[in-house]
C-alpha cells in the first residue's frame, strides 16, 4: 500500500518553483520551500510563504540542516537551472536512500541524466504545454476535456483509490460495479494479482477487485470522498 | 463634347466590377506569382519562345513547311503583341487619371484639357514602354517584320523573353544586380587592360611584322581573348616586344577571372537564405491553412515535431540565423527573420493562408510582442502565446490573444499530482503525454448518430472508456463530465474516449 507523504520539501524558488508552490499550497500540501539564491527568498517571503530557508546544494551539512525526513517528506527539485538540479539529485539521493526525489528538466537529455543521478521522477517543464498547444490545434475537444479534469482548479480530478480488506468492492469483478451512476469513471487499476503494472479498462479484462489494488479513477470531489469511504470501510 | 464622354466613361468603368474582375484575372495571370495559373502561362509561353526559336534553327539548313511558317508569323506574334498590349493595360489604371484630372479640375473649377489629359496617360505608359523587361518584349516581336532579314536575329530576344518566365533565372540576374558596384569596377578595369595591351601590341607588330594583325581590331580581339585565359591561338605575338606584352596581360587575367569568381560566389553565399525564403514563399503560396511557429528552440521543436505527425502545413521563422538553419535542416520551411515585424506576416499572407501563429520562443516579452504583432495585422488568426509570467499572461489575454500557455504551470500542476497520487500521475502521465499505444482522443458524431442516445453506442464493447462529452453552445465549448446513459447526441458533440489507438481508430469510421 502506498504511504501518504502529505509533507514537501520544494527546493528552488525561481519561475518553475514558484508555479510549483502554488499549485501544491493549493492543493493542500504542507510545504518547506529551500532556495539558494537570496532573491528567490525574498520572493519567497513576498509571496507569503511561511516556511523558508536558504541552503547551499554543495555542502551536505547545509542539506541536513534542512530537517529532512525521508519517510516523511516529498523532495522536489525545481531550481531553475538544470545544473544545479543534477547536483541536488545527486546530493538528496546519497544523504538519502530512501527519499522519493522529483526533479524537473528542460529536456529529453537531461531527463536521462536526472534520472541517472537517482530522482525517482522526472518531469519535463515543456512536456504538457507542447502536448496540449498541439492538442489545440488538432484534437480542440481532448484539450478542452484535459483542461477541464487535469489542468483547470475545479473539483473534477483524477485520482487513485486502494481497495481496502473486507471492504464492500472486495472480491467483486469490476464490471459488476456500476461506478458510472455513482459519478465516477475507472480509467485503471492495479491488479495485485497480475503485478506492480498499472493497466488501463480499456483492455476489455474483467478484473477481479481484491485487498491492495488501486483502481485510477475520474470524478468529482464529493463522489470520488463517498466512493474512497466505501472502499476503505467494510 | 469629347472630354464630357471620357469622363463618363472613365466613372463608368471604375464603377463596373466586371472590368474589375477581368483586370484583375489578367492582372494575376501576367504578374501575380501567387497566382496558381499563372504557372500554366508561363510553361505556355516558354513553350511558345521555344518552338519559334527552334524554327530559326531548322531555317538554316532546310525549308520551313508552310503551315509552320504560318504558325511562327501569325500565331506567335499574335500571341507577343497581345501580350504586350495587355501588359501595357495592367500596368496602370487610365480610368483613375481621367477621374483624378477631372476631379482636380473641377476643385479649381476649370475645364479638362484634353492635351494635358493625353500628356499624362502617355507620360504613365511610357514608363511602361521603357522597362527593360518591355524592351524586349517589344524587341522579341521585331521579327515578323519580315523584309529586313538581319531582323530574324532577334528571335533570339524571344529566349531573353523567357526570362520573364522562368523565376530561377531572373533571381540569377537579380543577385548579380546586387554586385553592380562591384561588377563595372571589373569590367572597366578589364576593358582598360585590353584597351592598352590592345595598342602595346598593335604598336609593336601591326607594321607587317605579324601578318594575323591588320587593323587596331585584330589586336582588341586578341588582347581579349588573352586576358581571359581563353587563348584561341589564331593570332599570337612574333615579337619579344609582344611577347612579353602577353606575358603580362595573361598574369592580369587569371587575377581578374578570379575576382569574378569570388564575386559570383560571395554574392550567391549573401543570398542563399534569401533564395530559400523566396523558395519557402513560392511553396505556401499554393498552402493555406497554414500554422507559424515562431522559435525554434526546445518549445518550438517539439511542438513543430508534434504538429508534423498530424500533416499540419508548417512554417518556421526564427530570427537566429543558425536556429532558421537546423529548421531547414530538419525538414521543415523555415525562413529566418524576425517575427516582431509584420513584413514576414505580410509575406506569407497574413489575411488569407494564415491560420494559427504559435509564439514559442524563450522570452516572455518577445512572445508578448509577436502575438500583438500578428493579432493587429488580423484578428482572425488564433494566436497562442507561450509565458512565464502571470502578469504577462493576463495581459495578453486581455489583449485578445487566443490563449495563453504557460509551461511552469502546466508542469506544476503534474507535479502536485503527482504528490497526492503518484499511481494517478503515471496515467495522467501516459495519456496526456501519448506514451503508450493508449490515447484520449475525441470522435466527430456523425450524421448516423445524431438523435440517438448516448447508451446506444455501447462504447464499452468496443473497448473504450468514455470520459464524457465536450458539447459547442453559447458559452464555447464545454466538457461535460460522464453524461447520463439517455444524453441525446447532437451535431456538434465530441466523444472523448480513452482506448488503444486501434480500438479508437475503429470506432471513428464507424462513428461516422
Amino acid at each position: 500500500m502506498m504511504e501518504r507523504k502529505q509533507a514537501i520539501v520544494l527546493f528552488g524558488y525561481g519561475k518553475f518553483g514558484r508555479a510549483m508552490y502554488s499549485r501544491l499550497k493549493h492543493d493542500g500540501f504542507g510545504i518547506r520551500v529551500a532556495t539558494m539564491l537570496e532573491q528567490n527568498h525574498t520572493d519567497a517571503m513576498d509571496d507569503g510563504v511561511t516556511d523558508v530557508r536558504r541552503f547551499n546544494p554543495k555542502h551536505n551539512d547545509s542539506i541536513r540542516a534542512l530537517g529532512i525526513d525521508p519517510g516523511r517528506h516529498l523532495l522536489y527539485c525545481a531550481m531553475d537551472h538544470t545544473a544545479n538540479n543534477l547536483f541536488l539529485v545527486l546530493s538528496l539521493r546519497e544523504l538519502y536512500h530512501d527519499a522519493t526525489i522529483v526533479a524537473l528538466s528542460n529536456s529529453e537529455e537531461n531527463t536521462r541524466k536526472l534520472r541517472f543521478a537517482g530522482a525517482d521522477t522526472v518531469i519535463n517543464i515543456y512536456d504538457a504545454s507542447v502536448e496540449q498547444m498541439v492538442n489545440a490545434l488538432t484534437r480542440p475537444a481532448v484539450r478542452e476535456a484535459l483542461n477541464t479534469i487535469i489542468y483547470d482548479r475545479n473539483d473534477l480530478k483524477i485520482a487513485e483509490i486502494v481497495i481496502e480488506p473486507a471492504s464492500c468492492f472486495d472480491g467483486k469483478r469490476v464490471g459488476e460495479i456500476d461506478f458510472r451512476s455513482k459519478g465516477v469513471v475507472v480509467i485503471a487499476i492495479i491488479d495485485k494479482e497480475l503485478g506492480e503494472e498499472l493497466i488501463y479498462l480499456s483492455k476489455g479484462v474483467d478484473h477481479k477487485l481484491d485487498a491492495g489494488d488501486t483502481l485510477v479513477v475520474v470524478g468529482r470531489l464529493k463522489e470520488l470522498e463517498a466512493l474512497k469511504k466505501r472502499c476503505e470501510t467494510a | 463634347m469629347i472630354t464630357r464622354l471620357l469622363v463618363r466613361f472613365a466613372y463608368f468603368i471604375s464603377g463596373s466590377r466586371r472590368y474589375g474582375r477581368i483586370k484583375g484575372f489578367f492582372y494575376d495571370l501576367l504578374e501575380n506569382d501567387r497566382y496558381p495559373y499563372k504557372r500554366w502561362f508561363d510553361f505556355f509561353m516558354i513553350f511558345i519562345i521555344l518552338s519559334s526559336v527552334f524554327i530559326l534553327v531548322i531555317e538554316v539548313k532546310e525549308p520551313v513547311p508552310q503551315w509552320l511558317d504560318d504558325f511562327d508569323l501569325y500565331f506567335v506574334t499574335s500571341i507577343f503583341i497581345s501580350e504586350y498590349l495587355l501588359r501595357m493595360w495592367v500596368y496602370s489604371d487610365v480610368h483613375k487619371m481621367v477621374i483624378r484630372l477631372y476631379e482636380e479640375a473641377q476643385f479649381l473649377s476649370q475645364p479638362l484639357s484634353l492635351p494635358r489629359l493625353f500628356g499624362v496617360v502617355l507620360k504613365d505608359k511610357w514608363s511602361y514602354v521603357t522597362t527593360p523587361s518591355a524592351i524586349i518584349d517589344l524587341i522579341a516581336i521585331l521579327p515578323s517584320y519580315r523584309q529586313i532579314r538581319v531582323l530574324r536575329i532577334l528571335v533570339l530576344f524571344r529566349a531573353f523573353k523567357m526570362l520573364r518566365y522562368a523565376r530561377s533565372l531572373s533571381s540569377f540576374l537579380f543577385i548579380l544586380k546586387s554586385k553592380k558596384f562591384e561588377l563595372v569596377t571589373l569590367l572597366t578595369l578589364t576593358a582598360f587592360f585590353v584597351f592598352i595591351a590592345g595598342i602595346m601590341l598593335y604598336v609593336f607588330e601591326g607594321d607587317n611584322d605579324n601578318p594575323n594583325i591588320h587593323t587596331l581590331f585584330d589586336a582588341f580581339y586578341w588582347a581579349l581573348i588573352t586576358i581571359s585565359t581563353v587563348g584561341y591561338g589564331d593570332i599570337s605575338p612574333v615579337t619579344p616586344e609582344g611577347r612579353v606584352v602577353s606575358m603580362l596581360i595573361i598574369m592580369t587575367g587569371i587575377g581578374l577571372i578570379s575576382f569574378l569568381t569570388s564575386i559570383i560566389v560571395s554574392s550567391f553565399g549573401e543570398r542563399l537564405s534569401e533564395l530559400r525564403e523566396d523558395r519557402v514563399m513560392q511553396e505556401v503560396g499554393k498552402k493555406s491553412e497554414i500554422i507559424v511557429v515562431c522559435g525554434f528552440g526546445i518549445m518550438g521543436r517539439k511542438v513543430a515535431a508534434g504538429l508534423e505527425q498530424e500533416r499540419s502545413e508548417l512554417i518556421v521563422i526564427d530570427a537566429d540565423e543558425a536556429a532558421a538553419q537546423r529548421a531547414h535542416a530538419m525538414g521543415y520551411r523555415s525562413i529566418c527573420a524576425d517575427a516582431t515585424r509584420s513584413e514576414v506576416f505580410e509575406r506569407i499572407g497574413v489575411q488569407e493562408r494564415i491560420r494559427e501563429v504559435l509564439c514559442l520562443t524563450s522570452d516572455d516579452e518577445q512572445n508578448a510582442f509577436i502575438a500583438i504583432n500578428v493579432k493587429s495585422l488580423n484578428t482572425a488568426i488564433r494566436v497562442t502565446a507561450r509565458v512565464s509570467d502571470r502578469e504577462i499572461a493576463d495581459k495578453l489575454r486581455y489583449a485578445g490573444v487566443d490563449e495563453v500557455i504557460l509551461p511552469e504551470e502546466l508542469a506544476a500542476m503534474m507535479g502536485a499530482v503527482y504528490a497526492g497520487e503518484p499511481v494517478a500521475f503515471e496515467a495522467v502521465r501516459s495519456i496526456v503525454l501519448r506514451r503508450e499505444d493508449e490515447r484520449i482522443d475525441e470522435v466527430a458524431v456523425g450524421m448516423r448518430l445524431v438523435g440517438k442516445e448516448l447508451w446506444e453506442l455501447r462504447t464499452a464493447m468496443h473497448r473504450l472508456v468514455l470520459l464524457g462529452v465536450v458539447r459547442n453552445d453559447e458559452q464555447g465549448s464545454v466538457f461535460h463530465f460522464n453524461p447520463d446513459d439517455d444524453w441525446p447526441l447532437e451535431a456538434s458533440d465530441k466523444l472523448i474516449v480513452l482506448g488503444h489507438s486501434s480500438a479508437v481508430d475503429h470506432f471513428k469510421r464507424k462513428a461516422q
